[in-house]
């Protein structure tokens, strides 16, 4: 488990994050809409999108017909790390209750 | 809430006490090394509960004698819960996750039922955590995840 993924993890640890993640995953969107969208102020939302930046799973940037606007987005690839720990603790648990039960029903 | 678990379930043909007996007293007997998830570089050692029972620690052993503490005991309670810590030595020194094994009589046999949190440092002993509602909540929760981060990927 890599500091990346803690990272990732504890952006994740707040429910208000996560629907953003998932508002994120459909399209990108401005603050102003995030805020909307989840019935938050301002500034509740500004510290949420800080928390996503470093946690590496949002990037903003400005689209080309306005600098004045910042669009958010979901980063490419931020959450492998996370999905490949999820995936080899699954495959990792699976493998080893399915040897636990082959040994408790042996009865030795 | 943690949005992210693991958690792995099956039935075994054992009474609740039988299966948590054999669980915690044979862990070095049943636990099967796989080539694709190994614990270490060096395989997954000997496990052993010690001491067995409350304020103990799961340990492994490797080939070379060497010891791992891969985690403490949190919850011990025979039959029906087990707790611990799980810190592999490829975890940054600061970063631990959480293993929360129940077992629940279902007829003659048991569900054993592995929940595997990837969270910081903090257990969260503190967080009550019991009853069937909430565990079918973090199931759906976890399953949540998988789902959404899956179609993220395929998005991407």
């Amino acid at each position: 488990m890599s500091a990346a993924v803690d990272r990732t993890l504890a952006a994740l640890a707040d429910p208000v994050r996560r629907r953003a993640v998932e508002l994120l995953g459909q399209r990108p969107r401005s603050a102003g809409e995030l805020a909307s969208d989840l019935g938050l102020a301002p500034p509740a939302m500004s510290r949420h999108l800080r928390a996503l930046k470093q946690g590496g799973l949002v990037e903003d940037g400005h689209p080309h017909f306005d600098a004045r606007v910042r669009i958010y987005s979901l980063k490419h690839g931020a959450t492998d790390g996370l999905k490949q720990w999820l995936a080899e603790t699954e495959a990792l648990w699976t493998h080893q209750l399915a040897a636990f039960k082959a040994h408790v029903e042996s009865g030795e | 809430m943690n949005g992210a678990a693991v958690i792995v379930a099956l039935r075994v043909a054992a009474t609740p006490q039988a299966a948590f007996t054999a669980f915690t007293r044979d862990i070095g007997t049943w636990w099967k090394s796989h080539p694709l998830f190994q614990l270490s570089r060096k395989g997954d050692g000997a496990l052993r509960f010690d001491p067995a029972g409350p304020g103990g620690r799961l340990v492994t052993r490797f080939a070379d004698g060497e010891e791992w503490e891969i985690g403490p005991v949190r919850h011990w309670l025979p039959g029906e819960r087990l707790a611990f810590g799980w810190r592999l030595p490829s975890f940054a020194a600061d970063q631990g996750t959480e293993v929360d094994v129940r077992f629940e009589a279902v007829g003659a046999e048991t569900r054993v039922t592995v929940e595997h949190r990837g969270w910081g440092a903090i257990p969260q002993q503190h967080v009550a955590r019991h009853g069937f509602e909430l565990m079918l909540f973090q199931r759906r929760l976890g399953e949540h995840w998988r789902a959404l981060l899956k179609a993220m990927a395929e998005r991407a």
